[in-house]
């Protein structure tokens, strides 16, 4: 026991006099794990643009699909109405798709065994991976929000209140990313895993995904009143992010070592 | 040690000869619940049978009135629902701490009373939401809650069903039991919390229910509830039964 402590001591020693200066090795800490593999993830992200084009393409495409579903309805159709319904439809397709890509290179290189192998807290696995997810769809949604409200919202225009849009956005985002990264993880080792994903996620995230739609239609209608339905919706959305984040947080030590 | 296990593992103890008595007088207890419901209540506020009777300023015929009766079997079937999800719930955390593969058959077998249960409850407020309501189906926050509730239940055989590692499958599906938990308290609560909803609200301190209602309402609880422990017991038991079947011939093939 004592030789294997006295063993990096002496190789610290040896650097120390290699260098000339003092030398210390600390355990990194939790941050740094977390810092560390975020980096990872954006890094490869930035290599191969895997995940942002095929999500921007594919919001693109199902924002295209709604200009066909609706066209037939003229100018009779209250857009106001369904425009946050129309616009967390796609978001949500669009996580599902990000979501499932997002493990899949973990484990196509054996990235995912090496990770296991390094010795700290696997949550930190869960938030980083959560963390990165998050970047990306905020990134896609960056892209598709202003996109829909040209092509939507471009006659009728939203209330002067639109900008809350941006809290709802945020809310639910943060909630998809989490919840989406627990299921990925589980479902990436399942058969027909992209069925599986949409199984699962989408009734678990129904209840977030009703209240923004709720917290969204209230803002761009703007009707009297409309700040109770937004607070209301905004507190069930923030109340499921918190739960759901715990529980898949907690949950997720069990899942990456199964 | 062994001794814990073997009692664990052991088929036909005072549980097991319990469970068909148990099935019967729940199923005793549930009729009972029901005929008293129809025989001995009063319809609501008292109305006579072929009358019209006014709730909150609204005439209401007595053919609604008579609909309502379907709740002596509507509430507790979900109440039942989600005691036996509650249940899969808890062994899916015993499994995580134990990494026991018994808690994981546990778990599945109180997860597939729960669906028995689910579609129980959906089926019984079709009807009467095809009746009080006058449409089959409505994106009433309750109803919805509740039908993704049902999703996720379905979901939960689906993974099972995908996975064709034990071990894993069994952290996942325990995982996924303890996600469901999170959507049984949100049904429980929505027709509070979500004012528009037209779902009625029962366990409240004015609910107005005479005795007369709440005695069929504790028989039918009871009923199911015993009815839901007889069925988990009886499958648990086959199950086992079959665990060892599989073991007895793997080791005569040996």
């Amino acid at each position: 026991m004592k030789g294997v402590a006295e063993q990096p001591e002496a190789t610290l020693q040896e650097a120390e006099v290699r260098t000339g200066a003092p030398v210390s090795v600390r355990r990194p800490s939790t941050w740094a794990h977390y810092r560390a593999l975020v980096k990872k993830d954006l890094l490869h992200e930035m290599h191969t643009r895997d995940m942002l084009t095929s999500m921007g393409l594919y919001a693109l495409l199902v924002l295209v699909v709604y200009g066909a579903a609706l066209a037939q309805a003229g100018t009779s159709l209250d857009i106001q109405q369904m425009a946050g319904g129309l616009l967390w439809a796609v978001v949500l397709f669009t996580s599902l798709l990000g979501l499932n890509r997002s493990f899949s290179h973990e484990t196509a290189d054996g990235c995912l065994d090496g990770l296991m192998l390094v010795p700290m807290d696997r949550s930190v696995l869960f938030l980083s991976k959560a963390t990165a997810n998050l970047v990306f769809l905020l990134i896609v949604e960056v892209i598709v929000v202003p996109l829909f409200f040209f092509f939507f919202l471009g006659t009728v225009g939203a209330a002067p209140s639109w900008p809350l849009l941006l809290a709802v956005l945020a809310v639910g985002t943060v909630g998809i990313a989490g919840v989406g990264t627990l299921l990925s993880t589980i479902t990436v080792n399942t058969r027909g895993r992209d069925v599986m994903l949409a199984v699962l996620f989408i009734p678990l995230s129904f209840p977030l995904l009703w209240s923004c739609v709720s917290a969204a239609t209230a803002v761009l209608i703007g009707a009297e009143g409309f700040m109770d339905t937004f607070t209301m919706s905004m507190a069930l959305a923030g109340g499921y992010d918190v739960v759901m984040i715990l529980v898949s947080w907690v949950l997720y030590d069990f899942v990456v070592s199964a | 040690m062994p001794d814990r296990k073997d009692r664990n593992m052991r088929v036909g103890g005072p549980l097991d000869r319990f469970a068909p008595i148990g099935l019967l007088v729940g199923a005793v207890l549930a009729a009972v619940g029901l005929v008293y419901a129809f025989t001995v209540t009063p319809l609501v506020n008292g109305a006579s049978v072929d009358g019209v009777e006014v709730i909150n300023g609204v005439a209401v015929s007595n053919m609604l009135l008579l609909s309502q009766k379907i709740f002596y079997w509507h509430m507790p079937v979900a109440l039942v629902s989600f005691i036996g999800i509650a249940f899969a719930a808890f062994f899916a955390v015993r499994f995580l701490m134990t990494k026991d593969a018994r808690y994981d058959l546990r778990s599945k077998l109180a997860m597939e009373v729960g669906l028995v249960f689910v579609l129980c409850t959906m089926v019984t407020g079709l009807l009467w939401t095809r009746f009080e309501w006058g449409v089959w189906w409505t994106w009433e926050p309750r109803l919805t809650t509740y039908f993704i509730l049902m999703l996720l239940v379905f979901g939960y055989f689906i993974l099972r069903n995908a996975i064709a590692d034990p071990e894993r499958r069994a952290a996942y599906s325990s995982v996924l039991g303890i996600l469901i938990l999170v959507d049984v308290p949100i049904c429980f609560m929505v027709t509070r919390l979500i004012p528009s909803s037209i779902h009625p609200v029962v366990f409240r301190s004015d609910s107005g229910m005479s005795m007369d209602m709440v005695v069929p309402l504790l028989l039918s609880v009871v009923g199911f509830g015993l009815i839901a422990v007889g069925l988990y017991r009886l499958r648990l038991r086959a199950q086992l039964i079959e665990e060892r079947v599989n073991a007895v011939q793997e080791a005569l093939e040996d």
